[in-house]
């Protein structure tokens, strides 16, 4: 049998030792539903054409060139073989340069993940980094020419294997600190928390991806069929948010805690005690509608 | 936050729900970022629509999304009537299932975003599901349509906020047994394992942004940068072109007045 093709041949190398490895994609992305995007007065589908901003003729791919804005609609061309100069000749090595506890990564600066085996040659040397790595709980950190871009490489264990990540640059990941900077500082303790916990640990599971299916295409096929057979499209209303001073109450019928109270007697009397209480039930009503068919799909 | 956010919804904890909003954790904005210009007269390359039957440009408001139905059959789908797509996932992330914070895998993490809530109104909301899932080292697992298809998410407490991540399909990530079976079960050599994890602990750095500094980008700069400084003598000139029309005898005397004005500032 034929194994697999590598995206990438070449060697990884840490201290002085170097092992020929293999590199292949372990990730691939599986399409969208295709939309396509037609003119609404005559209905035809539309093509793009690309047009010199000022002119207003077509331009030709071979005259399509990249330009740097310096300052207001001044540009510096650069071609094609100028910005591929810039990308230092591949040495086809990944040289770790350090190896970082694995505790510290950040998986926000995480890519493309490849899967990394060796090539007969290299397999002691492979085994050791392998071995090695997984002991001491750390990743290594390598730069190379991928696919003919620089890129910097995170490398750890994984099963019999290794799977190297091509890294975003620091100038690619927001930070997560000034992201959430705005959000005051807000601590849960006591029964909320507690309340939290308990209704987690009653949600307890895995995550299963191959039970996982798309439902998007599904219902927007259905959203077709309702709208050529001239039926109601849906309405959907946005769910109501908890109110701050209805939390707690909702955390505790969340958790199965005092919804009792509210559950035997529907009677008339009933109905129109408390309004905090008929909007908790409400929504449960849905809540539970809402997640039957996510918990057969999986 | 000045930034737009990408996706406004609701967050579900059971009978729990706040208004969220999320941005990605990625960005290109600070990409040293090309236009596409004409080679021949060095505008900007603009891209337009144009019916494929009549050739004619299509105004943008005029795009609308076309559902293939047969070869040549379309129904039209209104962004808003999408909206209505019966799935509660395109406007409510409501948390299924808590899974062991370690126990999914890096590989099936796809693209990060950062979820914070909307409105003050849901902050204790979010705190409390953020702060329960911290303390039992938890992460949430859910569903959210995000561009068109709906994806599994999984969401991870950081800092004051919520990083939710999409999470690939089973068929997306391949079989590692393909890849890894000829390795087989063998392990180390046990006596060179000792000098590389001393090699191990030499080389053992905290983690740093700086190792994912990018030199090339910094080399694009470098060149451009170089470029601009040739560029300086052509952008005189750009500059005056356009503030001296071929003109009638009026502005020549408008000129002329103002040129000797500044002369006699000048002198005094």
């Amino acid at each position: 049998m034929v194994g697999p093709r590598a995206n990438w041949k070449g060697y990884i190398k840490f201290g002085e030792v170097t092992c020929p490895v293999a590199l292949y994609t372990a990730a691939s992305s599986s399409e969208r539903i295709a939309f396509n995007t037609l003119n609404r007065k005559t209905g035809n589908r539309v093509k793009r054409e690309f047009i010199d901003s000022e002119t207003g003729d077509p331009v030709e791919r071979e005259d399509q060139v990249k330009g740097y804005e310096v300052e207001n609609g001044q540009y510096v061309v650069l071609e094609a073989d100028e910005v591929a100069a810039a990308i230092p000749e591949s040495d086809k090595t990944l040289a770790i340069d350090a190896f970082i506890p694995c505790s510290q990564i950040d998986t926000t600066y995480f890519d493309k993940p490849y899967y990394l085996a060796p090539d007969k040659m290299g397999r002691d040397a492979f085994l050791l980094l392998r071995d090695g790595m997984r002991k001491q709980g750390v990743a290594a950190i390598a730069r190379t020419v991928l696919f003919r871009r620089m890129r910097t490489v995170l490398i750890r264990a994984h099963g019999k294997g290794l799977i190297a990540s091509t890294l975003n640059f620091d100038y690619e990941v927001r930070s997560s600190e000034k992201a959430f900077d705005d959000m005051p500082d807000m601590k849960i303790e006591g029964e909320m928390l507690e309340l939290a916990e308990h209704i987690i640990g009653t949600k307890k599971g895995s995550f299963d991806a191959s039970t996982f299916h798309d439902r998007y295409e599904a219902a927007v096929a259905e959203l077709v069929k309702a709208k050529i057979e001239g039926r109601a499209l849906p309405k959907k209303k946005a769910p109501d948010a908890s109110k701050p001073s209805d939390l707690l109450q909702a955390l505790r019928e969340s958790a199965g805690i005092g919804a009792k109270e509210t559950k035997p007697k529907r009677t008339a009397a009933n109905v129109n005690r408390g309004a905090a209480r008929q909007k908790a039930a409400k929504p449960a009503a849905k809540a539970k509608q809402a997640q039957a068919p996510a918990r057969r799909a999986g | 936050m000045a930034l737009r956010p990408y996706w406004k919804g609701y967050l579900k904890l059971s009978l729990v729900t706040c208004p969220v909003q999320m941005m990605p954790a990625t960005s290109e904005s600070e990409k040293v970022r090309f236009h596409t210009l004409n080679r021949q007269t060095q505008n900007r390359v603009v891209s337009h629509y144009v019916d494929s039957v009549t050739g004619r440009e299509v105004r943008e408001e005029d795009e609308v999304k076309g559902y293939q139905r047969g070869e040549n059959e379309y129904v039209i789908l209104e962004d808003e009537e999408l909206e209505n797509v019966a799935l509660e996932s395109t406007k409510t992330i409501d948390i299924s299932t808590f899974a062991p914070r370690d126990s999914i895998e890096w590989i099936w993490l796809d693209t990060p975003y950062y979820l914070s809530p909307n409105d003050p109104v849901g902050q204790e909301a979010f705190s409390v599901i953020r702060d329960a899932m911290e303390s039992q080292d938890m992460v949430g697992i859910s569903r959210l349509v995000i561009s068109r298809r709906e994806r599994a998410v999984m969401l991870e407490p950081r800092g004051k906020g919520i990083v939710l991540w999409t999470l690939r399909y089973g068929d997306e990530v391949r079989d590692e047994d393909t890849y890894f079976e000829a390795i087989g079960d063998e392990k180390a050599d046990s006596e060179m394992m000792p000098l590389f994890e001393q090699l191990i602990k030499k080389q053992t750095k905290d983690w740093s942004p700086k190792m994912v500094a990018d030199p090339v980008q910094e080399r694009l700069l470098e060149i451009i940068a170089a470029k601009k400084k040739a560029l300086k003598p052509q952008k005189a000139k750009g500059k005056t072109a356009p503030s001296s029309p071929p003109s009638n005898v009026v502005n020549i005397m408008d000129a002329l007045r103002k040129s000797v004005a500044a002369e006699k500032r000048a002198t005094k």
